[in-house]
C-alpha cells in the first residue's frame, strides 16, 4: 500500500490535480463525460453480444457487427480511463484505497475481453455468418452481468469503506 | 394538493425511511438507474446520429428506428422504475432542486420532440434530401445531453 500511498501524495501536488480542483464545475462535468462513455460501452456491447443472442441484427454477419462496435467499445474505454483518471486526480485518496476500485477494473477488463473475443469464436466455430454456437451465447449472458456489475461496483466506490490505515 | 405537501408525505412514507437508512438500498437503485440510463442514452445517440446521417448504425433511419426503439423504451421504464424509488429517498431536496426541475423540463421537451417526429418528420424518412429528420435528431441529442448534465447536477446541489 505503501506505493499507493506515494501516488496518491504524489498525483495531490500535480498541476492535473490543481486543476481539476480548481473549478467546482469541473469535476461533475467529467462525471457528465465518464457517464456518456459508459453509455456507448454498453450500447456497443449490447449490439455485439445480442448479436450472438440472434436478438439484435440478426441478418448481418457477426464480424460486421464487431467492426462496426468494437472501435466504438475502445474509444469508449480510452474516454472512461482518461476522465478516470481525472476523477483520481481530484480527489486522490478516495477510489485506489477502496477494494471495490481494483474489484471494478478487474471486471471491467474481463467485460472488455469477453465482448472482444465475441468475433474470434465466431471464426472459430465457423459460425462468422449468421449461425452462432451455444459457447457464444453463454459468453453473451456473463459478459453483459460482468459489464451491469462493473456498473454496480462504479457507484459502490462512493458508499464503501477505503482500506484501514489508507490516507484521508 | 401543493407539492412541498406530496414532498413532505412523500418523506414519511416506508420507502423513504428504509431508503434514509440504508446505503445499500440507495446506491443499488442507482446503479440499476446508471444501466438503464445508459441504455437509453446509447439508443437514443445510436437513432439520433443516423437520422443526422453518421454513426455506425446500420441500415435505413426507419430500420434503425424499430430496431432500436424498444430499447429505448424499456430502458426509459426502468430508469423511470428505479428514478421513482430515488425520489423517495429525499422528496423535499429534490421538490426544491433548480436542477431537477430543469431535467424534468427537459425531459418534457425531449419528449414533445419525439412526438413531433412521430407526426410530422418520420414520413419525411424516405425523402432523402429533407433536413428535417436531421433537425430532429440534433434537438434530440442535444436535450439528452442536457439532461444527463442536469441529472448529474442534481447531485451537487441537494
Amino acid at each position: 500500500m505503501t506505493l499507493l500511498v506515494d501516488f496518491a501524495a504524489w498525483l495531490g501536488t500535480t498541476s492535473l490535480s490543481a486543476l481539476v480542483t480548481g473549478h467546482d464545475w469541473l469535476v461533475p462535468a467529467i462525471q457528465v463525460v465518464h457517464i456518456l462513455a459508459v453509455a456507448a460501452v454498453l450500447i456497443a456491447s449490447l449490439h455485439i453480444h445480442l448479436r450472438a443472442l440472434s436478438i439484435l441484427e440478426r441478418d448481418v454477419a457477426q464480424g460486421e457487427v464487431a467492426a462496426r462496435f468494437l472501435p466504438i467499445l475502445w474509444g469508449a474505454l480510452g474516454v472512461l480511463a482518461s476522465t478516470g483518471i481525472l476523477l483520481i486526480a481530484s480527489e486522490p485518496t478516495r477510489a485506489i484505497f477502496r477494494s471495490i476500485f481494483w474489484i471494478k477494473l478487474a471486471l471491467a477488463s474481463a467485460a472488455s475481453l469477453g465482448t472482444w473475443a465475441q468475433g474470434p469464436l465466431a471464426l472459430r466455430f465457423n459460425t462468422g455468418g449468421v449461425a452462432v454456437a451455444p459457447a457464444q451465447r453463454l459468453l453473451a449472458v456473463a459478459t453483459l452481468l460482468v459489464w451491469l456489475a462493473v456498473i454496480y461496483a462504479g457507484r459502490w466506490i462512493a458508499y464503501a469503506d477505503a482500506w484501514a490505515g489508507a490516507p484521508a | 394538493m401543493s407539492l412541498q405537501t406530496l414532498a413532505q408525505w412523500l418523506s414519511e412514507t416506508p420507502l423513504a425511511l428504509e431508503l434514509a437508512d440504508s446505503n445499500w438500498l440507495f446506491g443499488t437503485v442507482e446503479a440499476l438507474h446508471v444501466a438503464a440510463l445508459s441504455v437509453v442514452i446509447g439508443s437514443i445517440a445510436l437513432v439520433d446520429l443516423r437520422l443526422i446521417g453518421v454513426g455506425p448504425a446500420r441500415g435505413s433511419a426507419q430500420e434503425v428506428l424499430e430496431r432500436l426503439v424498444p430499447f429505448t423504451l424499456g430502458g426509459f421504464a426502468f430508469a423511470l422504475a428505479s428514478g421513482s424509488v430515488l425520489l423517495f429517498a429525499n422528496p423535499i431536496g429534490y421538490s426544491e432542486n433548480f436542477w431537477f426541475a430543469a431535467k424534468f423540463s427537459l425531459l418534457a421537451l425531449a419528449g414533445i420532440n419525439a412526438l413531433v417526429f412521430h407526426l410530422f418528420a418520420q414520413r419525411k424518412l424516405a425523402e432523402p434530401v429533407s433536413v428535417i429528420p436531421r433537425i430532429s435528431g440534433a434537438v434530440s441529442l442535444t436535450l439528452w445531453l442536457g439532461i444527463v448534465i442536469a441529472g448529474r447536477w442534481i447531485g451537487y446541489t441537494l
